[in-house]
């Protein structure tokens, strides 16, 4: 019985925790498939969070503050892309300068503006037809907010547009080899402009899903590091959507297992320290990628700026 | 058909003509005024050394780059080619020396890369696939569209981009270099194919240096030195030696003459060495071999079948997993380079701008690299003798004719021939008793060959144990008294000079067993 | 008679001159030559209705009370402790701060080099006793056990589950006090309720936290509390619940949720801050450790006028408080 209400509690924990992330790792993948190493997403989530909440907290309009969250991000990667093809900057280096500035920038507009963390109201809880009232599974998968579906519903579109259409093509083929893609007439920097700053709008949107979606609430560096985790998720998940979802499932899972450690050591009778409770998901995610087999999907040309030139 | 369409259904280009054509970089003319052009059902070879300029001249046809003066004319219409896109709308066809391919994606997905897919945004593989078994059948290029390329052998993957050329509608093709990479039977595959297209009514460019191969494929020649067009001569008409004066502007020696040496005692053995490669898989299997002291041992191969890891393991770069090395009858397993050094090995490494030398470091820095702290360019093992650095290090640049402004220059400003010489000069400044040549003189133009060949001679003369390793076929033939073939990191095959012949070596190449 | 060369240095060590004047008038403003300047480094934002929020308080309460003579600066979510480090040095090596506090026990190693190395400088920090021996180092805590007692009664009054979730940052500190008093007040009114206490090893990480009160709230808790500024989120999920108290702790977090919040421990850290200025204008720069207590008026049980608290409950916590203050009370922690 207790175990039940654990298992269900501890899956829609997962799932929520899980957002933020899949959204941010998804946009990732499509700038790292492309060649691009963008570090600086969890500066992107954090100025996308803030324009949501801003949005929210003067209007009340959930899809104004989507809106926002997505422009935001866009704009965001867009000068990313800029930085990092046009400019051909030190991807990691202007990763972790974007991630700086969207950190300063996202505290101080905050402080000029509504200046105290003040509650909003944010996406409530779908409450479906027949579905949500499901014992079991209906709190796991049925009873979330609707940036929790529009998030899962990415992993498909994703994998979609990656493999089967002639924009993931492109992505691919400058991701591993952009002389070979520049040989057959595709913009290599084109290319790259659309992933980073589509991946941008991805990272607004993870940062939309935490402050007006699951906490309601805007805060000094919200996130705390969510898209370093987030990136990390990505090679986790080899660049393939489906594997960064799980990535990104199974950190959530343990995670929220580790909220549990003391209900599990009172129905089991031992005592975990907590420590060890919330390193384990970190633990977890270094022994697979130690683990993880060859990865044929690297894209070989990352972190490598693009130049016309002698081959 | 109507006439003026090939089978792959796309317009003939009947004839291309480029004229006057002129291309400038910071300091160099590298294309200077050159005329050169191309009819349909002709296969038109450019020939000419590293930095003669033919390079360039295709990478402007293809739209790579863009000239400063001169025009190029499709069937007499002037057409100007800003891009890869443009040439390739124009009917014009590139297959580079380094495939444009994608390793992780599927032959199909690579001939759909930068197409418009008839469903729109999304991709039609299915319909690509169909269309390319069509045309593997037309020109008996067989090739399966799921495969991967990382997959594929090398012969496949030119394949893939030839086919990938004539799905675009390429009606000329520019051919770089195409040979470099082919074992013997594998050229002989990409001859057909290449007759057949022109049989069908392409138009072929072959850009090579490889002076039998040009003569066996080509209708015309033309010679490029220095950026300018210094002969164009019908192929029966043309001999070797003619192409090869052309080529270097004097006299050249295609064969050399390997007196009788009664070979020493055995100065290199390996005994069942086996090793790592990189891509963490056996690099090589149980290699045993012995040089003699006087002696060429040729080691052929196509590139990537544990040639490369048999230098690094002698001269101490690669650790062994197992079998032992003796030099001088000295057990050197697991020795470290600079005790491979001091057993008077020498070693003229494959990668030489990363192995060779250090490319920010002066000609005379590089040339005392491994002897600095000895003498005499050091005193006590500490202080260097900068005058007698640069003393020995001019008296090597006489010897082996370094093209070189002078001793200070940074080695990285200097070309490709220059820079072996001066790799030459310091393994052999030492005198070695063993030395390893692992490809020494590829991307080196023929007259530095032709130095670097006889220095090798000189040193066979002397009694030093040679150990030659090479992916070009006829400089092994010409240098080796023994060859060897090596195929996935084992040594398949060996043969005596006087018994080898290009169709056993090619097939022992391409792993067949073969008993000579 | 002065060379060429030398007239030519004259205007430039004027220009100079000229441009740094301007910028330390910037910094000093035009108060009153004995200004008792503060300046603090905090962890978090000066806003986080937790921690840093609660210095930053007392600081504007001490400044509107002493006015022209009194001036602070801070520097917010240094939560980098060597970014700290640079901070303290600089404000230290300036000469122009009368007290220099370091608000946040991670600060401790720093203060420590510091102090005997700028002697006529006098440093504050905490939460903790130790003043190194230096004379010149005070160290102030907080007994946030006592507000966390008066909490525990209050809340183990209102659970109608017999479960009471408690959401920690990392099991150190006054959080650690006020979780142990937490607990210690509920025990008293009824030892058979349990409270499930869930440190989630992070200050900020709102998210976690969000979801640590998600898994209270599955396990039937009707009543929470929580330390540390990442609690927001807990806040949020109690208030989105509807049927889910809140108890605040460090600030007055009843703006977050009227609905649910009953009662807030507020840190009053003016009532330690004005002994030390009083004793560092006196001429004393340190040696002494403080701590805000319920009875020296540090510590305050704010409630929230909103929320319908009945007679009793409030009488029953009014009581506790005066039994701590007078000692008829003791409690002992675990």
């Amino acid at each position: 019985m207790i175990t039940d209400i654990l298992k269900a509690s501890v899956a829609a924990s997962a799932i929520r925790l899980a957002t933020p992330y899949i959204f941010a790792s998804l946009g990732e993948t499509f700038g790292q498939r492309s060649g691009v190493l963008n570090l600086g997403v969890d500066g992107i989530m954090l100025l996308g969070a803030f324009a949501a909440y801003y949005a929210v907290f003067e209007t009340g309009n959930l899809l104004l503050g989507v809106l926002a969250a997505l422009i935001v991000g866009m704009l965001l990667g867009l000068a990313m892309a800029f930085i990092s093809v046009t400019l051909q900057a030190e991807q990691g280096i202007s990763g972790i300068g974007l991630y700086l500035f969207g950190l300063g920038l996202s505290e101080l507009l905050f402080q000029k503006t509504v200046v105290t963390p003040t509650p909003i109201d944010g996406f409530p809880r779908v409450n479906l037809p027949i579905l949500t009232d499901l014992p079991v599974l209906g709190e796991i998968f049925f009873h979330h907010n609707l940036l929790v579906y529009v998030a899962f519903a990415l992993v498909p579109i994703s994998a979609f547009v990656l493999n089967r259409t002639t924009f993931g093509l492109q992505i691919r083929a400058v991701g591993q080899n952009p002389e070979a893609a520049d040989a057959m007439g595709i913009s290599v920097a084109r290319v790259r402009y659309m992933t980073v700053t589509l991946g941008g709008g991805f990272a607004g949107l993870a940062g939309a899903s935490l402050s007006i979606a699951l906490l309601n609430i805007f805060q000094s560096n919200l996130t705390s590091g969510q898209g370093f985790i987030a990136v990390a998720l990505v090679y986790f998940g080899a660049w393939r959507p489906y594997w960064v979802m799980g990535g990104a499932l199974l950190f959530s899972t343990v995670n929220a297992l580790q909220l549990q450690v003391k209900t599990i050591e009172n129905a089991l009778g031992i005592n975990v320290p907590s420590e060890f409770a919330v390193m384990a998901p970190y633990v977890v995610t270094i022994i697979t990628l130690i683990f993880a087999s060859k990865r044929v999907e690297q894209p070989t040309a990352l972190t490598k700026p693009f130049e016309r030139g002698e081959s | 058909m109507p006439e003026n369409l090939l089978p792959t259904g796309h317009r003939r280009i009947e004839q291309m003509r480029m004229q006057g054509i002129v291309k400038k970089f910071p300091g160099v003319l590298a294309v200077d005024h050159v005329d050169f052009d191309v009819k349909a059902g002709e296969i038109h070879a450019l020939l000419g050394e590293n930095g003669a300029g033919k390079s360039t001249l295709m990478k402007i046809l293809y739209g790579l780059y863009h000239p400063e003066e001169g025009h190029i004319y499709l069937n007499d219409q002037s057409v100007v080619i800003r891009s890869p896109n443009h040439a390739i709308q124009h009917g014009i066809g590139m297959i580079h020396q380094h495939f444009m391919l994608v390793p992780s994606l599927t032959v199909a997905e690579n001939v759909a890369l930068g197409l418009k897919s008839s469903r729109g945004l999304i991709l039609d593989l299915e319909v690509v696939s169909k269309r390319i078994r069509e045309l593997s059948e037309i020109y008996g290029l067989q090739v399966n569209p799921n495969s991967p390329i990382w997959q594929l052998a090398v012969g496949e993957q030119q394949r893939v981009e030839i086919l990938r050329a004539l799905y675009r509608g390429a009606a000329l093709l520019i051919l770089d270099e195409p040979t470099a990479v082919l074992t013997p039977q594998e050229v002989d595959d990409l001859f057909r194919i290449l007759n057949q297209m022109t049989a069908d009514g392409h138009a072929l460019i072959f850009i090579s240096h490889k002076l039998h191969e040009v003569l066996a494929i080509s209708h015309r020649i033309t010679v490029l030195r220095d950026g300018k067009r210094v002969y164009s001569i019908p192929a029966e008409s043309a001999t070797k030696e003619m192409l090869a004066q052309m080529m270097v502007g004097r006299p050249v020696v295609l064969r050399y003459d390997l007196p009788p040496i009664e070979p020493g005692p055995a100065l290199l053995r390996l005994e069942g060495v086996c090793a790592t490669s990189d891509r963490g898989d056996e690099g090589l299997k149980n290699v045993s071999l012995n040089v003699h002291a006087g002696e060429i041992v040729g080691v052929a191969g196509v590139s990537g079948n544990g040639q490369r890891e048999l230098a690094q393991v002698i001269a101490g770069m690669r650790s062994i997993t197992a079998g032992k090395i003796w030099l001088n009858n000295d057990d050197v397993t697991s020795h470290s380079p600079a005790a491979m050094n001091q057993h008077g090995l020498s070693h003229i490494p494959e990668a030489r701008m990363t192995d060779g030398v250090i490319k920010n470091f002066t000609v005379a820095e590089n040339f005392v690299l491994q002897n600095h702290g000895r003498k005499p360019y050091a005193w006590g093992g500490l202080f260097m003798n900068f005058r007698s650095i640069t003393r020995q290090c001019k008296t090597a640049i006489k010897d082996y004719e370094i093209k070189t402004p002078s001793h200070e220059t940074p080695i990285k400003s200097l070309s490709g021939g220059n820079i072996q010489k001066l790799v030459l000069a310091r393994e052999l400044s030492r005198q070695p008793r063993v030395l390893i040549a692992a490809q020494p003189t590829r991307g080196v133009d023929i007259g530095a060959s032709e130095y670097i060949h006889h220095r090798l001679l000189e040193e066979r003369t002397k009694g030093t144990a040679i150990l030659l390793i090479s992916e070009d076929l006829d400089e092994i033939l010409a240098l080796s008294d023994r060859i060897v073939v090596m195929y996935e990191g084992a040594i398949v095959g060996a043969v005596k000079r006087d018994a080898a012949d290009v169709r056993t070596l090619g097939l022992m190449m391409a792993g067949s067993k073969v008993t000579v | 008679m002065l060379s060429r060369k030398k007239w030519l240095l004259l205007p430039l060590i004027l220009l100079m001159v000229a441009l740094v004047v301007p910028m330390q008038g910037h910094t000093r403003s035009a108060k009153a030559q004995d200004t008792f300047k503060v300046a603090v480094v905090m962890p978090s934002a000066s806003n986080d209705l937790a921690f840093s929020q609660s210095m930053i308080d007392a600081l504007t309460a001490i400044d509107e009370e002493m006015g022209d003579g009194f001036e602070f600066v801070f520097q917010e979510n240094t939560f980098v402790v060597d970014d700290a480090a640079i901070a303290l040095r600089e404000w230290a090596a300036s000469g122009e701060y009368s007290l220099i506090i370091a608000h946040g026990s991670q600060y401790g190693a720093i203060l420590e080099e510091l102090a005997p190395e700028f002697p006529d400088v006098s440093f504050a920090w905490g939460t903790d006793v130790d003043t190194f021996g230096y004379d010149n180092v005070y160290a102030y805590e907080a007994g946030s056990d006592q507000g966390g007692f008066v909490n525990g009664v209050l809340a183990a009054l209102l659970t109608n589950s017999n479960v009471i979730g408690v959401v920690g940052p990392i099991e150190v500190g006054d959080a650690k006090l006020y979780v142990d008093g937490f607990k210690a007040g509920v025990a008293w009114v009824n030892p058979e309720i349990a409270v499930n206490v869930n440190y989630i090893q992070s200050f900020s990480d709102v998210a976690l936290a969000s979801e640590a009160a998600q898994a209270h709230i599955a396990n039937g808790a009707d009543v929470m509390t929580g330390s540390a500024q990442m609690v927001v989120g807990a806040v949020g999920v109690a208030k989105e619940t509807g049927n889910v108290l809140w108890f605040g702790q460090q600030s007055n977090q009843t703006e977050l949720a009227p609905e649910i919040v009953v009662a807030n421990q507020v840190y009053h850290w003016e009532v330690v801050l004005k002994e030390i200025i009083a004793q560092v204008q006196a001429g004393t720069l340190g040696g002494t450790s403080y701590k805000l207590t319920l009875e020296n008026g540090g510590l305050v049980i704010e409630y929230n006028e909103a929320y319908a608290l009945s007679a009793f409950d409030k009488f029953v916590a009014d009581a506790v408080i005066q039994g701590i203050i007078d000692g008829t009370i003791t409690y002992t922690l675990e």
